[in-house]
Protein backbone atom coordinates (compact mmCIF):
# COMPACT_ATOMS: atom_id res chain seq x y z
CA UNK A 1 0.00 0.00 0.00
CA UNK A 2 1.70 3.37 -1.46
CA UNK A 3 1.91 5.63 1.56
CA UNK A 4 -0.42 9.24 0.20
CA UNK A 5 0.86 12.81 2.29
CA UNK A 6 -3.01 13.49 2.18
CA UNK A 7 -3.77 14.81 5.88
CA UNK A 8 -7.45 16.65 6.15
CA UNK A 9 -9.80 18.09 8.25
CA UNK A 10 -12.38 16.32 7.04
CA UNK A 11 -12.96 13.55 4.55
CA UNK A 12 -16.47 12.89 3.05
CA UNK A 13 -17.11 9.70 2.02
CA UNK A 14 -19.67 9.45 -0.88
CA UNK A 15 -20.78 12.23 -3.75
CA UNK A 16 -24.22 12.31 -3.85
CA UNK A 17 -26.43 14.83 -2.29
CA UNK A 18 -25.71 14.56 0.78
CA UNK A 19 -22.17 14.17 0.04
CA UNK A 20 -21.43 17.15 -2.04
CA UNK A 21 -23.39 19.07 0.69
CA UNK A 22 -21.46 17.98 3.53
CA UNK A 23 -18.02 18.89 1.78
CA UNK A 24 -18.91 22.13 0.73
CA UNK A 25 -20.14 22.79 4.00
CA UNK A 26 -17.27 21.42 5.71
CA UNK A 27 -14.84 23.77 3.54
CA UNK A 28 -16.89 26.71 4.24
CA UNK A 29 -16.31 26.40 7.72
CA UNK A 30 -12.57 26.14 7.07
CA UNK A 31 -12.13 22.84 6.99
CA UNK A 32 -9.33 21.28 4.61
CA UNK A 33 -11.68 18.85 2.91
CA UNK A 34 -11.21 15.59 1.08
CA UNK A 35 -14.83 13.83 -0.33
CA UNK A 36 -14.22 10.56 -2.13
CA UNK A 37 -16.59 9.39 -5.08
CA UNK A 38 -16.72 6.12 -6.57
CA UNK A 39 -18.22 7.49 -10.09
CA UNK A 40 -16.64 9.94 -12.41
CA UNK A 41 -19.29 12.63 -11.53
CA UNK A 42 -20.58 14.04 -8.23
CA UNK A 43 -24.40 13.43 -7.39
CA UNK A 44 -25.39 10.11 -6.81
CA UNK A 45 -28.66 8.94 -7.31
CA UNK A 46 -30.01 12.85 -8.92
CA UNK A 47 -27.19 12.05 -11.67
CA UNK A 48 -25.93 8.67 -11.73
CA UNK A 49 -29.26 7.17 -11.17
CA UNK A 50 -31.38 9.79 -12.94
CA UNK A 51 -33.82 10.39 -10.39
CA UNK A 52 -34.76 14.00 -12.10
CA UNK A 53 -36.76 15.26 -9.02
CA UNK A 54 -35.81 17.31 -5.45
CA UNK A 55 -38.42 16.33 -3.59
CA UNK A 56 -38.20 17.75 0.20
CA UNK A 57 -37.25 21.00 -0.74
CA UNK A 58 -40.25 22.37 0.36
CA UNK A 59 -43.07 22.83 3.44
CA UNK A 60 -45.68 21.29 2.87
CA UNK A 61 -48.65 23.35 2.67
CA UNK A 62 -51.97 23.94 1.12
CA UNK A 63 -51.56 27.09 0.16
CA UNK A 64 -50.05 27.91 -3.41
CA UNK A 65 -45.96 28.41 -4.07
CA UNK A 66 -43.46 26.66 -2.75
CA UNK A 67 -41.36 27.94 0.20
CA UNK A 68 -38.04 26.70 1.04
CA UNK A 69 -37.80 24.60 4.44
CA UNK A 70 -34.03 24.59 4.89
CA UNK A 71 -32.55 27.67 4.01
CA UNK A 72 -28.54 27.99 3.16
CA UNK A 73 -27.63 24.82 0.81
CA UNK A 74 -30.74 23.87 -0.42
CA UNK A 75 -31.82 27.31 -1.36
CA UNK A 76 -28.63 27.66 -2.78
CA UNK A 77 -28.85 24.33 -4.98
CA UNK A 78 -32.17 25.14 -5.93
CA UNK A 79 -32.00 28.47 -7.48
CA UNK A 80 -28.79 26.91 -9.30
CA UNK A 81 -31.10 24.48 -10.66
CA UNK A 82 -33.56 26.58 -11.63
CA UNK A 83 -31.31 29.05 -13.24
CA UNK A 84 -29.81 25.93 -15.12
CA UNK A 85 -33.45 24.32 -16.29
CA UNK A 86 -35.50 27.52 -16.46
CA UNK A 87 -37.87 25.80 -14.64
CA UNK A 88 -39.24 26.73 -10.80
CA UNK A 89 -40.68 24.34 -8.47
CA UNK A 90 -44.00 22.40 -9.89
CA UNK A 91 -47.21 21.25 -7.15
CA UNK A 92 -47.90 17.50 -7.77
CA UNK A 93 -51.08 16.69 -6.05
CA UNK A 94 -50.05 17.99 -2.68
CA UNK A 95 -46.54 18.53 -2.51
CA UNK A 96 -43.81 21.05 -4.10
CA UNK A 97 -41.09 19.14 -5.92
CA UNK A 98 -38.18 20.87 -8.10
CA UNK A 99 -37.56 19.51 -11.19
CA UNK A 100 -33.83 18.55 -12.26
CA UNK A 101 -31.96 17.60 -15.06
CA UNK A 102 -29.16 15.58 -13.89
CA UNK A 103 -27.21 16.66 -16.84
CA UNK A 104 -27.14 19.97 -15.11
CA UNK A 105 -27.08 18.51 -11.79
CA UNK A 106 -22.93 17.21 -12.86
CA UNK A 107 -22.54 20.91 -14.06
CA UNK A 108 -24.07 22.77 -11.16
CA UNK A 109 -21.67 20.18 -8.81
CA UNK A 110 -18.61 20.72 -10.66
CA UNK A 111 -19.16 24.51 -10.15
CA UNK A 112 -19.57 24.08 -6.62
CA UNK A 113 -16.79 21.83 -6.25
CA UNK A 114 -14.48 24.29 -8.64
CA UNK A 115 -15.00 27.79 -6.26
CA UNK A 116 -13.35 25.98 -3.13
CA UNK A 117 -10.10 25.91 -2.63
CA UNK A 118 -10.05 23.76 0.55
CA UNK A 119 -12.09 20.55 -0.88
CA UNK A 120 -9.68 17.82 -2.63
CA UNK A 121 -12.12 15.75 -4.94
CA UNK A 122 -11.18 11.94 -5.48
CA UNK A 123 -13.54 10.82 -7.99
CA UNK A 124 -12.78 6.93 -9.42
CA UNK A 125 -12.33 5.90 -5.65
CA UNK A 126 -13.63 3.62 -3.28
CA UNK A 127 -12.99 3.40 0.00
CA UNK A 128 -12.25 -0.22 1.33
CA UNK A 129 -11.87 1.10 5.48
CA UNK A 130 -11.66 3.24 8.30
CA UNK A 131 -9.77 2.82 11.70
CA UNK A 132 -10.22 5.60 14.68
CA UNK A 133 -7.33 5.94 17.03
CA UNK A 134 -6.89 8.81 18.95
CA UNK A 135 -5.58 11.57 16.06
CA UNK A 136 -8.91 10.82 14.06
CA UNK A 137 -9.60 8.82 11.32
CA UNK A 138 -7.49 6.44 8.74
CA UNK A 139 -8.70 5.97 5.74
CA UNK A 140 -8.40 3.29 3.06
CA UNK A 141 -8.84 4.45 -0.64
CA UNK A 142 -8.65 1.96 -3.56
CA UNK A 143 -8.71 3.08 -7.12
CA UNK A 144 -7.17 1.69 -10.76
CA UNK A 145 -3.60 2.92 -9.59
CA UNK A 146 -3.35 0.92 -6.31
CA UNK A 147 -4.10 1.61 -2.84
CA UNK A 148 -3.73 4.53 -0.66
CA UNK A 149 -4.26 5.76 3.03
CA UNK A 150 -4.98 9.33 4.09
CA UNK A 151 -5.64 10.80 7.21
CA UNK A 152 -8.63 13.39 8.63
CA UNK A 153 -9.65 14.52 12.05
CA UNK A 154 -13.00 13.81 11.19
CA UNK A 155 -15.51 11.65 8.86
CA UNK A 156 -18.73 12.21 7.12
CA UNK A 157 -20.30 8.91 6.54
CA UNK A 158 -22.60 10.12 3.37
CA UNK A 159 -22.38 6.55 1.51
CA UNK A 160 -26.00 6.05 1.20
CA UNK A 161 -25.51 2.61 2.75
CA UNK A 162 -23.91 3.44 6.08
CA UNK A 163 -20.18 1.78 4.72
CA UNK A 164 -18.37 3.34 7.38
CA UNK A 165 -21.15 1.31 10.21
CA UNK A 166 -20.01 -2.04 8.29
CA UNK A 167 -16.24 -1.06 8.87
CA UNK A 168 -16.30 -0.39 12.02
CA UNK A 169 -18.68 -3.13 13.09
CA UNK A 170 -20.98 -0.13 14.19
CA UNK A 171 -24.21 -0.34 15.21
CA UNK A 172 -26.76 -0.17 12.12
CA UNK A 173 -29.73 -1.90 11.11
CA UNK A 174 -31.55 -2.89 7.53
CA UNK A 175 -35.28 -3.86 6.73
CA UNK A 176 -35.96 -7.39 5.91
CA UNK A 177 -35.68 -7.90 1.96
CA UNK A 178 -39.56 -7.62 1.72
CA UNK A 179 -39.91 -4.48 3.44
CA UNK A 180 -37.19 -2.53 1.91
CA UNK A 181 -38.21 -0.03 -0.44
CA UNK A 182 -37.65 -1.17 -3.49
CA UNK A 183 -35.50 0.54 -6.27
CA UNK A 184 -36.32 2.37 -9.08
CA UNK A 185 -35.26 2.14 -12.57
CA UNK A 186 -34.64 5.52 -14.81
CA UNK A 187 -33.50 5.88 -18.09
CA UNK A 188 -33.93 8.15 -21.14
CA UNK A 189 -36.03 7.92 -23.81
CA UNK A 190 -35.65 9.83 -27.22
CA UNK A 191 -39.59 10.06 -28.00
CA UNK A 192 -42.92 11.91 -28.86
CA UNK A 193 -42.89 15.69 -29.49
CA UNK A 194 -45.36 15.83 -26.23
CA UNK A 195 -46.44 13.60 -23.29
CA UNK A 196 -49.78 15.39 -22.23
CA UNK A 197 -52.08 13.69 -19.94
CA UNK A 198 -54.06 12.31 -22.46
CA UNK A 199 -50.94 10.88 -24.21
CA UNK A 200 -49.64 9.44 -20.71
CA UNK A 201 -53.17 7.51 -19.90
CA UNK A 202 -53.24 5.76 -23.16
CA UNK A 203 -49.45 4.35 -22.56
CA UNK A 204 -50.79 3.26 -19.59
CA UNK A 205 -53.29 1.58 -21.34
CA UNK A 206 -51.11 0.54 -24.33
CA UNK A 207 -48.70 -1.18 -21.73
CA UNK A 208 -51.36 -3.36 -19.97
CA UNK A 209 -52.31 -4.57 -23.47
CA UNK A 210 -48.64 -5.33 -23.77
CA UNK A 211 -48.81 -6.94 -20.80
CA UNK A 212 -52.25 -8.88 -21.24
CA UNK A 213 -51.38 -10.22 -24.75
CA UNK A 214 -47.98 -12.02 -23.48
CA UNK A 215 -45.88 -9.34 -24.87
CA UNK A 216 -44.88 -7.67 -21.92
CA UNK A 217 -43.45 -8.94 -18.64
CA UNK A 218 -45.50 -7.81 -15.72
CA UNK A 219 -43.35 -5.68 -14.15
CA UNK A 220 -43.60 -3.34 -17.23
CA UNK A 221 -47.24 -2.41 -15.20
CA UNK A 222 -44.23 -0.41 -13.07
CA UNK A 223 -43.10 1.75 -15.98
CA UNK A 224 -44.14 5.49 -16.16
CA UNK A 225 -42.82 8.37 -18.35
CA UNK A 226 -42.09 12.20 -17.43
CA UNK A 227 -40.62 15.37 -19.71
CA UNK A 228 -37.12 15.94 -18.98
CA UNK A 229 -37.91 19.47 -19.76
CA UNK A 230 -36.53 19.28 -22.77
CA UNK A 231 -37.43 18.57 -25.92
CA UNK A 232 -38.22 15.74 -27.38
CA UNK A 233 -36.71 14.08 -23.94
CA UNK A 234 -38.27 11.96 -21.32
CA UNK A 235 -37.21 9.50 -18.26
CA UNK A 236 -39.03 6.74 -18.05
CA UNK A 237 -39.37 5.10 -14.52
CA UNK A 238 -39.32 1.39 -13.27
CA UNK A 239 -39.94 0.43 -9.96
CA UNK A 240 -38.26 -2.99 -9.64
CA UNK A 241 -39.82 -5.43 -6.78
CA UNK A 242 -37.38 -8.02 -7.89
CA UNK A 243 -40.31 -10.37 -8.85
CA UNK A 244 -40.16 -14.22 -7.67
CA UNK A 245 -36.94 -12.98 -6.43
CA UNK A 246 -38.23 -10.41 -4.32
CA UNK A 247 -38.17 -11.98 -1.10
CA UNK A 248 -33.90 -12.31 -1.91
CA UNK A 249 -34.04 -8.65 -2.23
CA UNK A 250 -30.36 -7.07 -1.12
CA UNK A 251 -29.07 -3.72 -2.09
CA UNK A 252 -26.02 -4.62 -0.76
CA UNK A 253 -25.19 -7.45 -3.07
CA UNK A 254 -23.52 -6.90 -6.11
CA UNK A 255 -24.97 -9.99 -7.27
CA UNK A 256 -28.57 -9.53 -6.80
CA UNK A 257 -28.26 -5.18 -8.05
CA UNK A 258 -27.00 -6.32 -11.30
CA UNK A 259 -29.47 -9.25 -11.84
CA UNK A 260 -31.96 -6.83 -10.92
CA UNK A 261 -30.34 -3.72 -13.13
CA UNK A 262 -30.21 -6.06 -16.22
CA UNK A 263 -33.74 -7.48 -15.76
CA UNK A 264 -35.01 -3.40 -15.81
CA UNK A 265 -32.73 -3.05 -19.23
CA UNK A 266 -34.95 -5.90 -20.59
CA UNK A 267 -38.46 -4.73 -19.28
CA UNK A 268 -37.65 -1.23 -20.43
CA UNK A 269 -36.23 -1.67 -24.11
CA UNK A 270 -39.44 -4.15 -24.78
CA UNK A 271 -41.71 -1.56 -23.72
CA UNK A 272 -40.24 1.01 -25.40
CA UNK A 273 -40.18 -1.28 -28.79
CA UNK A 274 -43.74 -2.09 -27.98
CA UNK A 275 -44.95 1.61 -27.46
CA UNK A 276 -43.19 2.23 -31.10
CA UNK A 277 -44.69 -0.67 -32.74
CA UNK A 278 -48.33 -0.18 -31.02
CA UNK A 279 -48.70 3.53 -31.21
CA UNK A 280 -48.76 6.31 -33.41
CA UNK A 281 -47.04 8.94 -31.11
CA UNK A 282 -44.63 6.48 -29.99
CA UNK A 283 -43.36 6.00 -33.34
CA UNK A 284 -39.74 6.34 -33.86
CA UNK A 285 -38.80 6.95 -29.89
CA UNK A 286 -35.89 5.34 -28.56
CA UNK A 287 -34.43 4.62 -25.44
CA UNK A 288 -31.46 6.92 -25.47
CA UNK A 289 -28.99 6.10 -21.91
CA UNK A 290 -29.49 4.04 -19.52
CA UNK A 291 -28.15 4.77 -15.90
CA UNK A 292 -24.83 3.83 -14.27
CA UNK A 293 -27.02 2.04 -11.82
CA UNK A 294 -30.62 1.77 -10.32
CA UNK A 295 -32.21 4.44 -7.75
CA UNK A 296 -31.85 2.48 -4.25
CA UNK A 297 -34.31 3.95 -1.64
CA UNK A 298 -32.85 2.20 1.26
CA UNK A 299 -30.38 -0.23 2.64
CA UNK A 300 -28.32 0.16 6.06
CA UNK A 301 -29.02 2.87 7.94
CA UNK A 302 -26.80 4.29 11.23
CA UNK A 303 -28.27 3.78 14.79
CA UNK A 304 -26.98 6.88 16.50
CA UNK A 305 -27.49 8.62 19.62
CA UNK A 306 -31.63 9.21 18.47
CA UNK A 307 -33.57 6.91 15.78
CA UNK A 308 -36.09 9.21 14.19
CA UNK A 309 -39.52 7.11 13.97
CA UNK A 310 -42.57 7.51 11.61
CA UNK A 311 -44.55 8.68 14.59
CA UNK A 312 -42.31 11.95 15.06
CA UNK A 313 -42.71 12.19 11.39
CA UNK A 314 -46.51 11.93 11.61
CA UNK A 315 -46.76 14.10 14.59
CA UNK A 316 -44.86 16.55 13.50
CA UNK A 317 -42.63 16.33 16.62
CA UNK A 318 -39.45 19.68 16.49
CA UNK A 319 -36.08 18.74 19.27
CA UNK A 320 -34.12 21.40 20.93
CA UNK A 321 -31.20 19.79 18.51
CA UNK A 322 -32.50 19.64 15.30
CA UNK A 323 -30.29 20.22 12.36
CA UNK A 324 -33.14 20.19 9.40
CA UNK A 325 -36.56 19.94 8.84
CA UNK A 326 -38.11 16.83 6.91
CA UNK A 327 -41.00 17.99 5.05
CA UNK A 328 -41.86 14.78 2.59
CA UNK A 329 -44.57 12.57 3.68
CA UNK A 330 -43.55 9.44 4.60
CA UNK A 331 -43.43 7.60 0.81
CA UNK A 332 -43.46 3.68 1.41
CA UNK A 333 -42.07 1.72 -1.95
CA UNK A 334 -42.70 -2.10 -0.93
CA UNK A 335 -43.83 -2.88 -3.82
CA UNK A 336 -43.63 -1.92 -7.25
CA UNK A 337 -47.41 -0.75 -7.28
CA UNK A 338 -46.78 3.21 -7.29
CA UNK A 339 -45.69 4.87 -3.74
CA UNK A 340 -48.07 4.59 -0.63
CA UNK A 341 -47.90 8.24 0.97
CA UNK A 342 -48.68 9.01 4.52
CA UNK A 343 -48.74 12.15 5.37
CA UNK A 344 -47.96 14.51 8.82
CA UNK A 345 -51.03 15.72 11.12
CA UNK A 346 -51.54 19.19 9.66
CA UNK A 347 -48.58 19.36 7.12
CA UNK A 348 -46.27 19.78 10.03
CA UNK A 349 -42.42 19.83 9.26
CA UNK A 350 -40.88 17.42 11.65
CA UNK A 351 -37.16 18.27 13.28
CA UNK A 352 -34.38 16.02 12.58
CA UNK A 353 -32.12 16.02 15.95
CA UNK A 354 -28.21 16.24 15.52
CA UNK A 355 -27.87 13.40 17.61
CA UNK A 356 -29.25 11.05 14.06
CA UNK A 357 -26.47 12.49 12.58
CA UNK A 358 -23.96 11.46 15.39
CA UNK A 359 -23.45 7.66 15.99
CA UNK A 360 -23.43 6.68 19.85
CA UNK A 361 -20.19 6.26 21.05
CA UNK A 362 -17.59 7.05 18.40
CA UNK A 363 -16.52 10.69 18.40
CA UNK A 364 -15.68 12.98 15.28
CA UNK A 365 -17.94 10.46 12.84
CA UNK A 366 -21.42 12.06 11.53
CA UNK A 367 -23.51 10.57 8.88
CA UNK A 368 -25.44 12.39 5.99
CA UNK A 369 -28.01 11.51 3.83
CA UNK A 370 -30.20 8.73 3.32
CA UNK A 371 -28.54 6.45 6.05
CA UNK A 372 -28.66 8.79 8.95
CA UNK A 373 -30.35 7.06 12.54
CA UNK A 374 -33.68 6.74 11.39
CA UNK A 375 -36.40 3.79 11.32
CA UNK A 376 -37.82 2.08 8.27
CA UNK A 377 -40.82 4.36 8.45
CA UNK A 378 -39.08 7.96 9.19
CA UNK A 379 -36.53 6.92 6.33
CA UNK A 380 -39.39 7.15 3.39
CA UNK A 381 -39.37 10.81 4.30
CA UNK A 382 -35.96 11.63 5.15
CA UNK A 383 -34.28 9.69 2.23
CA UNK A 384 -34.70 12.84 -0.67
CA UNK A 385 -32.51 14.53 -2.10
CA UNK A 386 -33.93 17.81 -0.73
CA UNK A 387 -33.26 16.61 2.77
CA UNK A 388 -30.03 14.75 1.90
CA UNK A 389 -28.83 18.37 0.82
CA UNK A 390 -29.45 19.31 4.51
CA UNK A 391 -28.22 17.45 6.83
CA UNK A 392 -25.58 17.05 4.31
CA UNK A 393 -24.52 20.30 5.06
CA UNK A 394 -25.67 19.99 8.91
CA UNK A 395 -22.62 16.98 8.95
CA UNK A 396 -20.03 18.93 6.94
CA UNK A 397 -20.65 21.84 9.70
CA UNK A 398 -20.55 19.44 12.87
CA UNK A 399 -17.62 17.84 11.43
CA UNK A 400 -15.46 20.88 10.51
CA UNK A 401 -16.02 22.33 14.33
CA UNK A 402 -15.49 18.68 15.27
CA UNK A 403 -11.96 18.35 13.41
CA UNK A 404 -10.95 22.28 14.87
CA UNK A 405 -11.57 21.23 18.64
CA UNK A 406 -8.88 19.18 20.78
CA UNK B 1 -60.66 -17.66 -6.26
CA UNK B 2 -62.41 -14.14 -7.08
CA UNK B 3 -65.97 -14.04 -8.09
CA UNK B 4 -66.80 -11.59 -10.68
CA UNK B 5 -68.71 -8.78 -10.06
CA UNK B 6 -71.45 -8.92 -12.93
CA UNK B 7 -72.98 -5.59 -11.89
CA UNK B 8 -71.65 -2.06 -12.24
CA UNK B 9 -70.94 -0.15 -9.01
CA UNK B 10 -72.52 3.13 -8.35
CA UNK B 11 -69.71 5.80 -7.89
CA UNK B 12 -70.09 5.58 -3.60
CA UNK B 13 -69.00 1.88 -4.05
CA UNK B 14 -66.42 2.40 -6.37
CA UNK B 15 -64.73 4.80 -4.26
CA UNK B 16 -64.81 2.13 -1.30
CA UNK B 17 -63.46 -0.42 -3.97
CA UNK B 18 -60.55 2.02 -4.72
CA UNK B 19 -59.60 2.15 -1.53
CA UNK B 20 -60.28 -1.72 -0.76
CA UNK B 21 -58.03 -2.79 -3.53
CA UNK B 22 -55.34 -0.38 -2.27
CA UNK B 23 -55.60 1.60 -5.73
CA UNK B 24 -55.52 4.79 -3.73
CA UNK B 25 -56.01 6.31 -0.56
CA UNK B 26 -59.68 8.44 -0.71
CA UNK B 27 -61.58 10.17 2.20
CA UNK B 28 -64.48 8.68 3.29
CA UNK B 29 -66.12 11.68 2.17
CA UNK B 30 -64.24 11.87 -1.07
CA UNK B 31 -66.94 13.28 -3.76
CA UNK B 32 -68.55 11.32 -6.56
CA UNK B 33 -67.25 14.12 -8.66
CA UNK B 34 -63.28 14.69 -6.77
CA UNK B 35 -60.69 15.13 -8.97
CA UNK B 36 -59.34 11.44 -9.18
CA UNK B 37 -55.84 12.53 -10.67
CA UNK B 38 -55.52 15.05 -8.03
CA UNK B 39 -56.21 12.48 -5.43
CA UNK B 40 -53.23 10.41 -6.71
CA UNK B 41 -54.71 8.38 -9.96
CA UNK B 42 -51.65 8.45 -12.00
CA UNK B 43 -51.01 6.93 -14.91
CA UNK B 44 -49.03 3.96 -12.86
CA UNK B 45 -52.38 3.58 -10.81
CA UNK B 46 -54.26 3.55 -14.56
CA UNK B 47 -51.89 0.34 -14.67
CA UNK B 48 -52.85 -1.14 -11.91
CA UNK B 49 -56.34 0.18 -11.91
CA UNK B 50 -57.08 -1.83 -15.24
CA UNK B 51 -55.50 -4.73 -13.45
CA UNK B 52 -58.07 -4.71 -11.20
CA UNK B 53 -60.92 -3.94 -13.14
CA UNK B 54 -60.40 -7.15 -15.38
CA UNK B 55 -59.96 -9.15 -11.89
CA UNK B 56 -63.01 -7.75 -10.73
CA UNK B 57 -65.44 -6.73 -13.29
CA UNK B 58 -64.45 -9.48 -15.90
CA UNK B 59 -63.83 -5.75 -17.92
CA UNK B 60 -61.05 -5.28 -20.26
CA UNK B 61 -60.00 -1.69 -20.23
CA UNK B 62 -57.87 -0.69 -23.50
CA UNK B 63 -56.17 2.62 -24.38
CA UNK B 64 -58.87 4.00 -26.04
CA UNK B 65 -61.28 3.87 -22.66
CA UNK B 66 -58.70 5.27 -20.25
CA UNK B 67 -59.50 8.96 -21.41
CA UNK B 68 -58.57 12.06 -19.45
CA UNK B 69 -62.26 12.54 -18.94
CA UNK B 70 -63.42 9.03 -18.34
CA UNK B 71 -60.95 8.72 -15.57
CA UNK B 72 -61.68 11.96 -14.13
CA UNK B 73 -63.88 11.40 -11.11
CA UNK B 74 -65.21 8.68 -9.46
CA UNK B 75 -68.99 8.98 -11.60
CA UNK B 76 -67.35 9.04 -14.69
CA UNK B 77 -65.04 5.92 -13.97
CA UNK B 78 -68.34 4.24 -12.64
CA UNK B 79 -70.18 5.39 -16.02
CA UNK B 80 -67.41 4.31 -17.78
CA UNK B 81 -67.76 0.58 -16.42
CA UNK B 82 -71.57 0.16 -16.41
CA UNK B 83 -71.14 1.03 -20.35
CA UNK B 84 -68.33 -1.52 -20.66
CA UNK B 85 -70.69 -3.89 -18.76
CA UNK B 86 -73.89 -3.57 -20.93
Amino acid sequence: MKPDSGRFDVAVIGGGSAGLAAAISAARNGARTLLVERHGCLGGMGTASLVHTFCGLYLLREEPGAVIANPGFCEEIATLMTQATGRGPLRMGRLDVLPQHPVEFVGIADGLIASEPLIELRLHTVVTGVSRDADGWEIRLAGCAGAHVVRARSLVDASGDAVVADFLGGAFSIAPPLSLQRPAYVFGVHGPVALDEELRLRTAGLLVEGVRSGALHAAALGLSFRNSGRPCEFFGTLDLDGGDAAADYDPLDPACLGRLETHGRAIAASAVRWLCGHDAHWRGSYISHWPVRAGIRESRRWLGGYTLTGDDLASGRRFEDEIALATWPMEFRETAKGPKLRYPQDNRPAGIPLRCLKPAGIGRLFVAGRCISADHEAQASIRVMGTCFATGEAAGRAAAKAASSP
Amino acid sequence: MRVTKTTPPNPTDLIDWLNHEGLLELDWDFPEDGDLAAAGLDSMAVMQLVVAVEDCFGLELGPDDLTRANLATPKALAALLAAKMS
